[in-house]
């Protein structure tokens, strides 16, 4: 589902000069698969995230993710992968200030090249999926911290991607919401959703199938 | 991204940065109202000028005899003459005029549209081939009639003007329309004068007749038929076969240029004092309207300067929300399509706006100089003129401006990364 060769990305870091974040990595991740890296702040997790999402461009190496090759798309072929092949779950939600958790979730489709008919029904759909069917109409600031996450999680879900990326998904959430996310995560997981979640925390490393640890640039 | 989408993000948009979108359509409308209040002031005074002030018909050129003599070359309006310009290309016709070469005056006394009337003037009395004028007569065919019948008169419209804006109320007479003039008859004792000097013979009296109102007429006499004035002339002992002058009619103003050329070739002279007058007033309108037009456009230039601020720091507050855009599928060129559409619909309220506001402020004037200024000559009705063109244009020019102001926030958020700005922790 999910395939990195020799996988590498630079930064110009002033004075240092470049500074290569991840460095030949390589990595396979099959269909149906819930793999966890941890690895200490800044040893390059999102960079690898984003890299797999599309949502960087500035590596070399060979990506492919959910069959399609990343490195010939060009900008508009690109947003189109994001848009119906993976979805995205980040560390502070990042929802729409102002749009109704229901608009929120549809937001993927204000973008798609063929916006699916059905929009609001999906959207009613991803929110029962994360158990928010109730506050469909609520904004975002009308939400707690883990609906909030919720919420982002059911956008994620709305393109009905393969692939899930999660950039610590639980960092900003307490302990009794983090473990509502990481049984969903398990659960969608086991719905046949392949999963990549980048953590230091326990307990979501602990619902992985596989575990692999960024240090030093590199995967092991 | 698809139309609807973008028209929901765009008033979502608008509607959470409320007080910089109030901003940015206030600055845009605040433009495009003087720019359009002062064109359509330009338009509508100059309008005036042409029309009513200086009505200049540009397809005329007035030939008049050359001052100096040229000998045997001519410089004299004579028949020969008149046929040679009636000859010149470009030329469909040629109106000959024979002023009466006696002073007359019309001394009045009697009944004035309902008042008692006494006075006495000077009457400067021009003949002109009928056809000059006939499109104005309304009354009669305006031929000679002979000695001893009222001669059919012809006066100016800007005549009838100035007597009902300033003459007529300062002497409490009545005010005249054209229609009410027509028909009025008047003595005029030809060979007399309270300034000039008369020919040795005889005063005669004959009457006149007013037959229309014409801008073709004299601002300071009366047009007669010229059979008229050469019988007057002839009876006088004056000249009664060199003209005054000729009107040449072009047969297209275009042509009027060379026109001009070919009579100076023949020796003759053109009076275009009318026509420089009616184009220095017309420039002086220009160059007025052009300075408060201009310092409007850079009103315009300082609102889409605004609208580049404002959407700057729009686009840096809502930078982890665009990147969120890209990453759920937004393609940089849709990111810069939100961008320029927001600006689109402010520049589309500020044009509009702005243009409604002109419109508004033009009527107040219109309404407030009925009411308040003093009846004066060629005092329009509205000094105003609001073409469709203009007020599409002010809308249109409001959309530009913003758009305008618009692009580099645009290209700037377009550029933002998306890695950059989604990774971490926010706060
Ligand atoms: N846009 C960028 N420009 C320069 N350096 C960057 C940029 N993004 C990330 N980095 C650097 O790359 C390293 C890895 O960052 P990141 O992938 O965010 O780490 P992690 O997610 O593991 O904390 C850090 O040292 C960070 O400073
Ligand atoms: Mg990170």
């Amino acid at each position: 589902m999910i395939s990195a060769r020799r996988l590498s990305r630079s930064y110009d870091d002033g004075e240092r000069g470049q500074v290569r974040v991840l460095d030949a990595v390589s990595l396979e991740v099959q269909a149906g698969e819930f793999v966890a890296v941890v690895g200490r702040s800044g040893s390059g997790k999102s960079t690898l995230l984003h890299v797999l999402g599309g949502l960087d461009t500035g590596y070399s190496g060979e990506v492919t993710v959910a069959g399609t090759a990343l490195a010939c798309l060009g900008d508009l072929a690109l947003s189109r992968f994001r848009n119906e092949q993976v979805g995205f779950v980040f560390q502070s939600f990042h929802l729409v200030q102002g749009l109704t958790a229901r608009d929120n979730v549809a937001l993927p489709s204000f973008f798609a090249a063929a916006p699916p008919a059905d929009t609001l029904a999906r959207a009613q759909e991803a929110l029962e999926r994360v158990g928010l069917q109730g506050k469909a109409a609520r904004l975002p600031s009308q939400l707690s911290g883990g609906e909030r996450q919720r919420v982002a999680i059911a956008r994620a879900l709305f393109a009905r991607p393969k692939v899930l990326l999660c950039d610590e998904p639980t960092g900003n959430l307490d302990a009794a919401t983090s473990e509502q996310v990481v049984a969903l995560f398990r659960e969608l997981n086991r719905g046949g959703l392949t999963v990549l979640a980048v953590t230091h925390e326990e307990r979501l490393r602990g619902a992985a199938t596989r575990v692999l640890t960024l240090a030093e640039g590199k995967l092991q | 991204m698809n139309g609807a989408a973008l028209r929901r993000l765009v008033r979502l948009n608008v509607a959470r940065d409320r007080r910089a979108s109030v901003s940015s359509v206030f600055g845009v409308g605040v433009g495009i109202a003087s720019l359009v209040f002062f064109v359509a002031l330009g338009l509508g005074v100059g309008h005036v000028v042409r029309e009513k002030v200086f009505p200049v018909d540009t397809s005329l050129v007035e030939v008049v005899p050359s001052q100096l003599s040229l000998g045997l070359l001519g410089g004299k309006l004579d028949q020969s003459a008149v046929d040679r310009l009636a000859a010149l290309p470009g030329v469909k016709r040629a109106y000959r005029k024979m002023q009466v070469r006696v002073p007359a005056v019309s001394v009045y006394d009697g009944d004035f549209f309902g008042r008692r009337l006494r006075m006495g003037i000077e009457v400067l009395a021009v003949g002109v081939d009928p056809d000059f004028v006939r499109r104005d007569v309304q009354l009669g065919d305006f031929s000679d009639p002979g000695e001893g019948q009222p001669i059919p008169s012809v006066a100016a419209s800007r005549l009838l003007e100035i007597y009902n804006k300033t003459f007529a109320p300062a002497r409490g007479l009545p005010q005249l329309s054209h229609g009410m003039v027509t028909g009025f008859t008047f003595p005029v004792d030809w060979n007399r004068s309270f300034v000039a000097e008369t020919k040795p013979g005889p005063v005669t009296r004959s009457q006149a007749q007013l037959v229309g109102v014409s801008d073709r007429g004299l601002l300071a006499g009366i047009v007669i038929p010229l059979e008229a004035a050469v019988r007057l002339n002839a009876a006088a002992g004056a000249d009664a076969t060199t003209f005054t002058g000729v009107a040449l009619e072009a047969v297209d103003p275009s042509q009027v240029p060379a026109l001009v050329e070919a009579v100076k070739a023949m020796g003759l002279r053109v009076d275009d004092q009318e026509r420089r007058l009616a184009e220095n007033a017309g420039a002086a309108v220009a160059i007025t309207t052009s300075a408060m037009a201009l310092l409007s456009l850079l009103i315009c230039v300082l609102a889409a300067f605004n609208i580049a601020h404002a959407l700057s720091a729009a686009v840096r507050a809502r930078e982890r929300e665009l990147g969120v855009m890209r990453a759920v599928g937004a393609s940089r060129r849709d990111v810069f399509r939100l961008v320029m559409a927001e600006a689109t619909l402010l520049g589309l309220m500020g044009g509009l706006g702005g243009t409604l506001l002109a419109l508004a402020a033009a009527t107040g004037v219109d309404m407030l100089a009925a009411r308040v200024l003093p009846e004066f000559p060629f005092k329009p009705d509205s000094f105003f003129s609001l073409p469709a063109w203009l007020l599409t244009g002010g809308v249109v020019l409001g959309v530009i401006a913003a758009v305008a102001g618009a692009f580099l926030p645009a290209r700037r958020a377009s550029a933002i990364d998306p890695a950059r700005v989604l990774a971490g922790q926010v706060g």
